[in-house]
């Protein structure tokens, strides 16, 4: 994936929680008013402005998409010469393309099948990079250096390349080759987060107490390490989701995207690179789309670091 | 420190054997055949001939080390659909281009990516600094394909100012490539400089700078620039992603006959040893990027000797 500095920090902290030493028990002080991770982190959320922007304009992306094409008086498939490439106006707010499809309904479409694949990928890079997290820090020792050996042989390889040749592998482009193709070569740094959470964790107390009463590894791990990495989880997902759309964008408008007549943002641009010379809003239209997402899925990542991980906080 | 930069070396061997096999899996997994396509049936013994020559009847492991030795000779094989071609003359014709982008773009990033950190770090909270982190944060979002046909359209079809659309021979042709390759990168630099500056500025020996009487412009180019300015080294590795990524998208909109167009083409004909050996090009490329940058950050800040072999 596209590597963010925000990302690279995260893995950074990763590589240092491995060496901190945890030093557990603050001073104990007067009775603090009870609270919880999640509802202090609501609080600390609310309060950033940019990053309750940035959540709401996703938020309203993700409804447009969702609900407009069965608001909108236009079968995004109609093709109508006589209305081909029309700038934005009355009845086309955003215009329409070489077909004369208006692009307003067929933005909505195509932000289906991105944000589709996008959290669908997304959400495989979690699982992958969870599974291999947990099982290299839970495991710790030989088992732990191994795969973290394996994970810095693949670090900041290309993902593009092996994107496409395992599309190559599964022969058509679909839905589900899309999200294979994305995720194969984009684990890696999710695995390492999730790792280095687990680590952390480990040599806390409270985990020390549950071996003490004889808790078996399976309820330590789901019951104290994994619920404990949510936090970092979340910001993952927002994290990942911005290069996960932008690589589905790029391997549609280099022609390897899923077939027509379903329809990606990136195969949009690619429709409209072919006619940009004449009328450029077909390929700004879909690009504008993923930037927006993009724009504003980074924003709520930041947001979250700051309200889950206040440690992390960005001066 | 030696001792650093040997294991660092050493370790970079399995990890190219890893990356090839890793490849090398992965290509053979791939259904189809390179000699008979549907429209091209071919009798089987000419099929037979076919692999004989290409040493594809061999075993998997012989195939393999055929290829790690290969690799380690600098010989990537011959094309398996281009008669008389090696992809050694493949990757001879179309990678001094891509290189060449890829340099003037991370030149570009560099220059002007910097200077925009610095200042909006210690403009930081102003307009000028909510200014180029918008601008940073929009060029980092905003896809390159977007950014290219802008250019073009504005600066080639709309002024008119002599930048060509496509192709990679004058200096002309060449500014509008980089650029959109740039921006991604620029923007990457402006964020990560700000940070660090930032971080920097409120150590301890700035203030101790300060207060014995060094003038600001000294602490700023002597205390603060030197230090921020090591961690961007380990930006190296993103970035060099990022421009692989782009180079592939930006070359097939300039149509600048680079190793990320061909990369397509070799893929939707099934030419597989090219394929095969481009990825193997760029992966070893990046683990030496990285290999690069962990030595130098190993000069540069001597507590990460240790931490990262």
């Amino acid at each position: 994936m596209v590597v963010d500095p925000r990302q690279e920090q995260l893995r950074v902290e990763a590589i240092v929680d491995e060496e901190r030493t945890f030093d557990a028990g603050t001073a104990a002080g007067a009775p603090v008013r009870q609270t919880n991770l999640w509802k202090d982190a609501w609080f600390r959320y609310i309060r950033n402005r940019g990053a309750v922007i940035a959540g709401a304009i996703l938020l309203l992306v993700i409804l447009y998409c969702i609900i407009w094409p069965f608001v909108s008086p236009y079968d995004p498939n109609a093709v109508t010469f006589a209305d081909k490439n029309q700038g934005p106006g009355l009845s086309h707010p955003l215009g329409t393309d070489a077909f004369g499809r208006d692009l307003l309904t067929r933005t909505a479409l195509g932000g289906r099948v991105s944000i589709g694949i996008g959290f669908v990928a997304t959400l495989v890079i979690l699982l992958i990079g969870i599974a291999y997290g947990s099982l290299a820090g839970f495991i710790g020792g030989k088992v732990d250096n191994g795969l973290m050996r394996f994970l810095d042989a693949l670090y900041g390889l290309p993902y593009l390349p092996f994107a496409i040749i395992t599309l190559a592998i599964l022969g058509n482009a679909s839905f589900w080759t899309m999200v294979i193709a994305l995720s194969v070569a984009s684990w890696f740094t999710t695995a390492r987060i999730v790792r280095g959470q687990i680590i952390t964790l480990k040599e806390n107390d409270y985990v020390r107490a549950a071996k003490a009463v004889g808790a078996r590894w399976y309820r330590i791990l789901g019951r104290h390490l994994l619920p404990n990495t949510l936090g970092v989880l979340v910001i993952a997902i927002f994290l990942e989701l911005p290069g996960v759309i932008l690589g589905e964008a790029f391997l549609s408008f280099i022609g390897l995207g899923i077939s027509p007549p379903d329809s990606s943002w990136g195969q949009m641009a690619e429709e409209g690179r072919r006619v940009y010379r004449i009328v450029p809003h077909v390929i700004a239209i879909p690009s504008i789309a993923i930037a927006t997402l993009v724009l504003s899925a980074n924003f709520v990542a930041d947001g979250l670091r700051d309200a889950l991980d206040p440690r992390t906080r960005e001066t | 420190m030696t001792k650093f930069v040997v294991r660092r070396l050493v370790w970079t061997v399995p990890v190219i054997l890893l990356v090839i096999l890793m490849t090398f899996v992965m290509m053979r997994l791939i259904k189809g055949n390179p000699f008979r396509t549907s429209e091209r049936a071919i009798p089987a013994e000419i099929q037979q001939n076919l692999e004989r020559k290409f040493k594809l009847d061999r075993p998997w492991y012989v195939q393999y080390a055929n290829y790690v030795k290969g690799v380690a000779t600098f010989d990537l094989g011959p094309s398996l659909v281009l008669r008389n071609r090696d992809v050694n003359d493949i990757v001879k014709e179309h990678f001094p281009k891509s290189l060449e982008l890829g340099a003037l773009s991370f030149l570009f990033a560099f220059v002007f990516g910097i200077p925009l950190g610095v200042l909006a770090a210690l403009r930081a909270n102003s307009p000028l600094d909510y200014g180029s982190m918008f601008f940073s944060n929009v060029g980092f979002a905003v896809p390159s394909f977007l950014v290219a046909t802008l250019l073009i359209y504005v600066f080639s079809l709309k002024l008119d100012v002599g930048f060509p659309t496509s192709g990679w021979d004058s200096w002309e042709s060449k500014v509008l490539p980089t650029i959109a390759l740039g921006l991604g990168p620029m923007a990457y630099f402006a964020r990560l400089v700000r940070g660090t500056m930032l971080e920097t500025l409120q150590q301890d020996y700035i203030r101790t700078a300060k207060a014995k009487g060094l003038r600001w412009g000294r602490v700023i180019t002597l205390h603060v620039l030197r230090n921020s300015l090591i961690p961007v080294v380990t930006a190296a590795g993103p970035i060099l992603g990022f421009l692989i990524t782009g180079s592939f998208v930006i070359e097939q909109i300039f149509a600048i006959p680079g190793i990320g167009r061909y990369y397509v083409t070799a893929v939707t004909s099934r030419d597989y040893s090219v394929v095969m050996g481009l990825t193997v090009l760029l992966s070893v490329i990046v683990i030496f990027a990285n290999l690069i940058v962990d030595i130098l950050y190993g000069i540069l800040d001597p507590r990460t000797r240790d931490a990262r072999t």
